[in-house]
This record gives C-alpha cells, sequence and structure tokens, in this order.
C-alpha cells in the first residue's frame, strides 16, 4: 500500500504517496511526473536516472524512495530556471555532446555533481567522473569536451 | 581534395534542433507517455529453445485482482509475418517455441507490479522437441529442423542446405583459373560474435484506441510505417485504422526498424479499450529482442607476387537464430571489401538455430565481413612480404572499376583517406615491444529507399518541413539545414514538423545510411520547388520575366535593381490571400543511384603480455564525407561509430548458452560497452569528395566508422606481439592464450558447401 513520503525536489516540498517497494527513480516519473530521469537498465549500471540527493550524484534506481525522506533531490527538470540553461546543459547544446539523448540527463547530472567539487578537473578527470554514465550514440568526446569548456565557464564566472 | 562551394549554411556547426528538449530532459520518449488510465503490459518468457505448448493455463493470472486482461498466442490471427519477403514467425507462438526468452503471454493489468504477479501465476505445460544450437552444426542433414515446415512458408525461395532460410551469392569471372594462376593462395577462417545494439532506451510503446476504435500507437521505432505495416497484417486490419506516433528515439542503431512487441500492447488496448503501456526491462531487450548473431567467415584469396590479388572466394554463416528478423546477408557483397578483385565467389548463408532471433544493427554483417576480410589482407601482406598500407593502396578500388553489384565506381576519397591515416599515424613505424600499428579499410553505400519532402512557406518568412522520417542521430537538423540552405535562409527559419503516420508523407525507414542522402535529397528538391514557386509568384507581382529574378537571404529580387524585390513573408501572405494558399514544395524520389562510402582506419595498440589485455592508445578515421552537412554531427557519427565497434574488438560478447542458446549475459553489468575510461581520444579526419547524387554531394556517414575497429585492432595486436587472433573480441583471456601458443583454427568444412553447390 502507499505510503505518504515527504522529499524536496528541485527546490519545491512534495507530499508524495508512494508503495513501499518504489524507487526513487520509479517515485520521481511514475509519482511526481518527472519523467527527465530515464530508466535505461534499472540495475545501477547504466546511470542515465542519475540524480543529486542531497548535492551528490546518486543512481536513482537503485535508490528506495522511502529511505530518501526528507533528502533535497535534484533532477534534470531542476538544472535550467528562467534565465536559461544552466553552464553543463549550455555546453551540451553548444559542443554536440547528445545524439539520442536518453544518456544526456544522467550525464549532465553526474558532470554537474562532479563539478561542484572539482571545478579545475583534468580530461581524465572527467572521464572517471562519467565513468558510471553509459552512451551509446556519442562515443564520449563530445559529452567531455562539453563538460571541460562548461567547467572554464563556471570558473571564469565564479 | 575539398570541395570549392561556398555554402551559407552547410559545412558549419550547428546545435541540434532538439537539443534544448534533451539538456532539459522535456524530450519524450515512449516511456515518458503516461495517459488516464493506463494498464501496465508484461510479458511470460519462454523457458524452453524448442518446445510445443501443450496447455496455457491463465485463469489463476486472470482472477488476480487488478489484472484486466490476458493474451496468449492463439488471440492472434493465425498470420505469420517477416522481417522480409519470408514469412517464418508468429507475433506470439501459437504452438511452438523456437528460443528461451520468446513471448508466449502478456498482461495488462493496473500496475507492473500486479502485472508481474499475473505473469507468474501462469503455468505452462511444453513438451520440448530435439533442438540444435550450433549453426555449423544446424547445416548438417542429421541436425534437428528448427522450421520442419519452412518449405510450406509464404515467400521461401531458397532450397540449397539443411535448415537454411536465405543463401545469397555473388560471382563473376573464372574463379578456379584465377585461383590456379595465383602465386600465392591465403586462406584463413575468422569468427566474430553475438552483438547487442547496446540502445540505451529499451523497447517501449503505449497503443491506445481512440472512440472511433482507431489503434494510435506511440513507439520508440526508427520505422513508423513499417510498424503500422507490421501491425495490420498480424492484427488484421487496415493500414489506415491504425497511427503510429514515432516519439523520441532513445537509440536504435536497426533494433528498432520493424514491428517488435508493439502488437501485444495494441491487442491488450483494443480488448480493454484502455491505454496500454510496455516498457521492457532491460533483461528482457537482451533476451527478446533480436541482437546480431554470431558469424564464421572462411576467406581465401589468389594473390601475385607483385600483391594483386586475383581471385577471393568467401563462405559466410549467418546464424539467424530462430526467425530471420533481419535480412542476414547484407555482408555479402562485403566479401572483396573496398578492393578491384576479377574473379569471385562469394556465398552467404542464413541459418536457423534455436535461439533469439538476429536484429538488424547498423550495416548488419558489414562489421563481421570487414574483421574478416580486413584481417585477411594483413594475413596476405605477411605471406608475400608485402606493407599492409601498400597491399591495400595496390588493390584498392579506383572511379570507373565495376562494383559488386555492377555498378560503376563513380568519383570518391578512397585514395585520400588511405594517404590521410598513413600520414596522421606516421605508417609504418618500429614501436616498442608490445605496441604496435594496425589498419583496416571500410566500404559501404549511401541508403536509398522511398523518400518525400514538403516544404510550406509560413507568412513570417520561415518555412515548415514535413518529412515522414524519424529523426536518428540529428537527421532533423541536416534536413532543416539542407532545406535552408537550398532556401538561402537561416536555420532557424526551418520548422521542422513533429509528424506521425496520418500526416507525414509514407517514407522509408531511418537506417543504412539513408536519411541525409535520400530524404535530404527530397528536401533539397522540395526547397528547389520552393523556390520556383516564390520566383514565380514574384514575378508576376512584380512584372518582371522569371530569368530576371535572384533569390537570396529570404527574398525574391530583381537582378539589375536589388532594392525591388519582395520577401519570402510578403510572397507567403500574397499566396495565402491571392493564390488561395500556401507555397508548398514537394518532392519524391523512390531510389537513389549508387553512391559509395569509403573511410581508412589506423589503431595503436599496446598489449601486456601477461594478461593478454589490449588497450587502444590511439584510433584514427578518416572518412569521404563528400560535404559535411553538419560537421559536429559528421563527427559525433564517425566518434559515436567507431567506439561501438572499438567495443566489438575488445569487450562485447553476446553469449549463447551451448545446450539451450538462452542468453547468458543479459545485462550491461555483463555485456561490456565501452566507458569513458576505456578510450583514446577521438581523431578524425574528414575528406570531403563530393558525391556525384546526394544532396549538395553528402555521402551517407553513420555505418562505416563502427567496421573498422575490429580488424584494425586485430592486426595491431599482431604488429605488437605477433599473434593473429581470428576470433572477437579480442579478450585478455583469448589474446592471453594465442600468447601461449594454445590456439586453434576455427573449423570449416568448406568443401563440403562447394560440394552441395556442384562446384567441384
Amino acid at each position: 500500500m502507499k505510503q505518504p513520503l515527504t522529499l524536496n525536489i528541485n527546490g519545491e516540498s512534495r507530499l508524495l504517496l508512494v508503495e513501499p517497494f518504489y524507487s526513487l527513480l520509479d517515485c520521481l516519473r511514475d509519482d511526481a511526473s518527472l519523467t527527465g530521469s530515464k530508466k535505461g537498465c534499472d540495475e545501477g549500471d547504466c546511470g542515465a536516472c542519475t540524480v543529486l540527493m542531497d548535492g551528490k550524484p546518486v543512481t536513482s534506481c537503485l535508490v528506495l524512495a522511502h529511505s530518501a525522506h526528507g533528502s533535497e533531490i535534484t533532477t534534470i527538470e531542476g538544472l535550467a530556471d528562467v534565465d536559461g540553461l544552466s553552464p553543463v546543459q549550455r555546453a551540451f547544446v553548444e559542443h554536440g555532446g547528445l545524439q539520442c539523448g536518453f544518456c544526456i540527463p544522467g550525464l549532465i547530472m553526474s558532470a554537474t555533481g562532479f563539478l561542484q567539487d572539482n571545478p579545475d578537473p583534468t580530461e581524465e578527470d572527467v572521464r572517471f567522473a562519467i565513468g558510471g554514465n553509459l552512451c551509446r550514440c556519442t562515443g564520449y568526446s563530445r559529452v567531455i569536451d562539453a563538460i571541460m569548456a562548461a567547467a572554464a565557464e563556471m570558473r571564469a564566472s565564479a | 581534395m575539398t570541395t570549392t562551394t561556398q555554402f551559407k549554411v552547410l559545412e558549419q556547426n550547428h546545435p541540434r534542433v532538439d537539443a534544448y528538449e534533451k539538456v532539459t530532459g522535456r524530450a519524450t520518449y515512449a516511456s515518458d507517455v503516461y495517459l488516464p488510465g493506463m494498464l501496465a503490459c508484461k510479458l511470460l518468457p519462454s523457458t524452453r529453445n524448442h518446445a510445443r505448448i501443450v496447455s496455457i493455463d491463465t485463469s489463476a493470472a486472470a482472477a488476480l485482482p487488478g489484472v484486466r486482461c490476458v493474451i496468449t498466442g492463439t488471440d492472434f490471427p493465425d498470420i505469420r509475418f517477416g522481417s522480409g519477403a519470408l514469412r517464418d514467425r508468429y507475433v506470439m507462438p501459437r504452438e511452438v517455441v523456437n528460443f528461451v526468452g520468446e513471448p508466449v503471454a502478456a498482461v495488462a493489468a493496473d500496475d507492473e507490479a500486479t502485472a508481474q504477479e499475473a505473469i507468474d501465476l501462469i503455468k505452462v505445460e511444453y513438451e520440448d522437441i530435439p533442438s540444435v544450437v550450433n549453426p555449423l552444426a544446424a547445416m548438417g542433414e542429421g541436425a534437428a529442423s528448427v522450421h520442419p515446415d519452412l518449405e510450406s512458408y509464404e515467400g521461401y525461395g531458397f532450397t540449397l542446405g539443411h535448415n537454411v532460410s536465405t543463401l545469397l551469392d555473388a560471382d563473376r569471372g573464372d574463379v578456379e583459373q584465377a585461383f590456379r594462376d595465383a602465386d600465392v593462395v591465403v586462406e584463413d577462417v575468422y569468427r566474430s560474435q553475438g552483438i547487442n545494439q547496446g540502445f540505451l532506451e529499451p523497447m517501449a510503446c503505449v497503443a491506445d484506441v481512440e472512440p472511433s476504435g482507431r489503434l494510435v500507437i506511440y513507439a520508440s521505432t526508427q520505422g513508423p510505417y513499417q510498424i503500422r505495416a507490421g501491425l495490420a497484417a498480424v492484427l488484421e486490419i487496415p493500414v489506415s485504422r491504425i497511427r503510429v506516433v514515432p516519439m523520441e528515439l532513445g537509440g536504435g542503431f536497426g533494433a528498432k526498424l520493424r514491428l517488435a512487441f508493439e502488437a501485444f500492447p495494441a491487442l491488450l488496448a483494443m480488448r480493454t479499450g484502455r491505454p496500454v503501456k510496455l516498457v521492457n526491462t532491460r533483461e528482457e531487450v537482451f533476451t527478446m529482442n533480436g541482437p546480431r548473431l554470431p558469424v564464421t567467415n572462411y576467406i581465401r584469396s589468389g594473390v601475385m607476387n607483385d600483391g594483386t590479388i586475383v581471385a577471393r572466394e568467401a563462405y559466410t554463416i549467418f546464424d539467424v537464430g530462430a526467425y530471420l528478423g533481419a535480412g542476414p546477408n547484407s555482408g555479402i557483397g562485403h566479401g572483396i571489401g573496398a578492393y578491384r578483385i576479377p574473379n569471385f565467389r562469394l556465398r552467404s548463408y542464413g541459418v536457423y538455430t534455436n535461439k533469439i532471433y538476429v536484429g538488424s544493427y547498423r550495416a548488419s554483417g558489414v562489421a563481421d565481413m570487414t574483421f574478416a576480410v580486413e584481417s585477411h589482407m594483413d594475413h596476405i601482406a605477411h605471406q608475400i612480404g608485402m606493407d599492409a598500407y601498400d597491399l591495400r593502396l595496390h588493390n584498392a578500388l579506383r572511379e570507373g572499376d565495376v562494383s559488386v553489384s555492377g555498378a560503376v565506381v563513380p568519383s570518391n576519397g578512397l585514395i585520400e583517406t588511405l594517404e590521410a591515416i598513413k600520414e596522421k599515424i606516421d605508417w609504418p613505424r618500429q614501436l616498442e615491444d608490445g605496441h604496435g600499428l594496425g589498419l583496416a579499410l571500410c566500404e559501404w553505400r549511401s541508403g536509398s529507399g522511398p523518400s518525400t519532402a514538403a516544404i510550406s512557406v509560413n507568412d513570417d518568412g520561415t518555412v515548415s518541413l514535413l518529412t515522414g522520417s524519424t529523426d536518428i542521430s540529428g537527421s532533423d537538423t541536416s534536413l532543416a539545414a539542407i532545406a535552408a540552405e537550398a532556401l538561402g535562409i537561416p536555420m532557424g527559419s526551418v520548422v521542422v514538423a513533429k509528424r506521425d503516420t496520418d500526416m507525414a508523407p509514407y517514407t522509408g525507414q531511418s537506417g543504412g545510411s539513408r536519411v541525409v542522402y535520400s530524404q535530404g535529397t527530397a528536401v533539397q528538391r522540395a526547397a528547389e520547388e520552393t523556390v520556383q514557386k516564390l520566383i514565380a509568384l514574384a514575378a508576376e507581382r512584380l512584372g518582371v520575366p522569371e530569368d530576371a529574378l535572384g533569390c537570396e537571404d529570404g527574398r525574391v529580387y530583381v537582378m539589375d535593381n536589388e532594392p525591388q524585390g519582395l520577401t519570402f513573408a510578403q510572397l507567403a501572405a500574397a499566396s495565402i490571400t491571392s493564390r488561395g494558399g500556401p507555397i508548398i514544395g514537394t518532392a519524391s524520389l523512390s531510389s537513389m543511384p549508387y553512391t559509395p562510402v569509403f573511410a581508412a582506419q589506423a589503431a595503436e595498440v599496446k598489449v601486456d603480455r601477461g594478461t593478454g589485455q589490449v588497450k587502444v592508445l590511439r584510433y584514427i578515421q578518416a572518412q569521404d564525407v563528400g560535404v559535411a552537412i553538419n560537421p559536429m554531427a559528421v563527427e559525433g557519427q564517425l566518434d559515436g561509430g567507431v567506439v561501438q565497434g572499438i567495443g566489438r574488438a575488445l569487450t562485447e560478447d553476446q553469449q549463447f548458452d551451448p545446450d539451450t542458446g538462452a542468453v547468458r549475459n543479459p545485462s550491461f553489468a555483463s555485456y561490456l560497452m565501452p566507458l569513458a575510461i576505456d578510450l583514446p581520444e577521438s581523431e578524425v579526419v574528414l575528406i570531403k569528395v563530393p558525391a556525384e547524387d546526394g544532396p549538395f554531394g553528402a555521402r551517407a556517414v553513420a555505418e562505416p566508422p563502427g567496421f573498422g575497429p575490429p580488424a584494425a585492432i586485430a592486426n595491431a595486436v599482431y604488429d605488437a606481439v605477433g599473434v593473429r587472433v581470428k576470433q572477437l573480441p579480442l579478450s585478455g583471456e583469448r589474446v592471453l592464450a594465442a600468447l601461449n601458443g594454445d590456439y586453434d583454427d576455427i573449423p570449416f568444412d568448406v568443401e563440403a558447401l562447394r560440394l552441395a553447390e556442384g562446384i567441384i
């Protein structure tokens, strides 16, 4: 039976009714109507469901929804504001760091979480930071270009 | 050689037209469709690889609260369908299952958990039938028959060989004489592994029934019209009663070209009157939807001492699994590679086995052929003591040669691609022990097929572009760029219409490197017709002859008096008010001429002699793209294709149980696709020899990048440590075994095949 669950999602406190066996990913998609986080495998292998939980990237398919009670969750829908795209989102657009786009919400969330703690990474650092995100289309190279460019832009405007 | 044409839109980077939606999470994929009252669908997989279904008891499942409908194979019309002419499968088996994982029942329930609970309550009684899993064994007369009644199936047309679904052949010249005349004969057998397409978005579909009874399918597909046709066939309803809405496509690479599982939610929606959603789990993607299956290639060449290849014989055995889910044999013409070989005998067998059916994947079969042909080229070079680059250059196809299909090879950049990689990787070069270089040459053709485009001029001076092609790898953006270039307006003035099978004109599938080349040509021609209509109207309004008018920057003007003119906006408004409607240009084509695509690739690797692990240090590709419509997208295709090829070379390996044929590694944790940490930096050279046909001289791009890595890397491993591994993937285990001398040649009885055909 569904149980009440309070989450702060993208800066907004939400009271949801969620099945006890639901993952955070299912809760976000089915109960909070936030379908930007993607279910590529539901086994923690692909990273397409990556969100920030209290500021850290997690694969939301491996987090039991109720264990996230009271947490702050940031999803891909929470990055852009009325002024436009976040620096990471903008860099993915400008550098062509996306093709089919299914893995992109997860990659952008991994990169966003990573750059918060590592503002001046090497390319090798970036490769490791997205080492849990599978992408089948891009071969990663433009994704890495985008993340490096976003880091530079964020440093310049910091 | 580079193009001298000055473009205003092409040859410049353009962000994808769908980029904003995709980076904000607002792009809507089929699994993101949530409709009121929607039910969840789950499937019951077969646990046997060849068995008669004695009974299916669905009573307990149907009685479970929340379950709305349960269907099995006999709920569908008694109609076989197929991926092509041969109709060899039911959408859901009626009497016999042919592979472990084949769906035998489907449930619609209020939610996924209930649907799964119901699935677990279904009891199936099977009676096993003898099965066969190994394709070489399956060809033996004593082997079990996968389809005992094959010859009675509609579309069956091949009689040579037991369990053979298809046999294709290509012959030229006097092969036997050429082998007798050759100075050296080189013979090899190669084997490539099962490969999963690895798209990130699982197969997904939502079926709904409109109040009128029409079926609406929200699909993850490369071929909305093919799904419509497939559903019409298996449900026995007219295509006009079905509307397919292609959603954002989360990767397909060939796996989503045709009808997959859409019929299950469709029938459940028709039975319940409610929307039904089916989203496959990753395990279901691996075990239910056709991957590429292992390929065995026998290849033999007659060579003169100067390196001229005079004869080629190739026998290719494609395992097609339980059903011919894709043309198995597209590799047939690729047995001679990118070379002028005057005498050849090429045979390509599709062989049934009791494992998951074969599917399409990025030029199905050609990567397998390229691994064999390009490894074999190095073997030839070593046998005759010739440099591997020089051998390729010496035999490379030139303009005016005749291709396997008989078409004359038009101008192309093959030689330039070879020269580019030679320079970039600095070939030949002595490296330290354990390091090596390897080459591969790749060939493909630009894809053809039905293509239609319509362009309508809006009264703000923009245009709307309508095609039936699903966006694949940025094709919408490329089509918009072609339209913008041809119309003389900026990219931002082209609106790419969202479409479905009701409103968009029929088109072929998005696959096989055909969208930009063929559909793009239709777009270019539609734009040209639009310009003609704009000029005709302007001539009438301005009172000047049409040939006195120019068209540029969204405006038609008098060439002798440039300030005098009318903008597209003015012309569109004038047409709507005085001509009774908007200006619309259209174009259609059924096929396009032969336009080859060539790429040369080079790998530099390091082999760990202690573990056999191969690390790719550098990977260089040069491809003749003709003209880069959107360079950023072109390079993105090349980057991604090569990485898929590196996965095929080193780690990806779909494994099957030797007794049951069941997929043994149905997860991303056990089927290893490359990650960012596994890869070298991308190194891409674009060669631009404009195609004689194709939009503004563009060639197809997407397929060849993935062909080269297995052979280039295998050749580099040989260069590094002196062992030739003839099986993929080049896993550490396999390379180490080869280093230890523990490596057997792959058995292949070519005599039996020649004998069956009466050749000897």
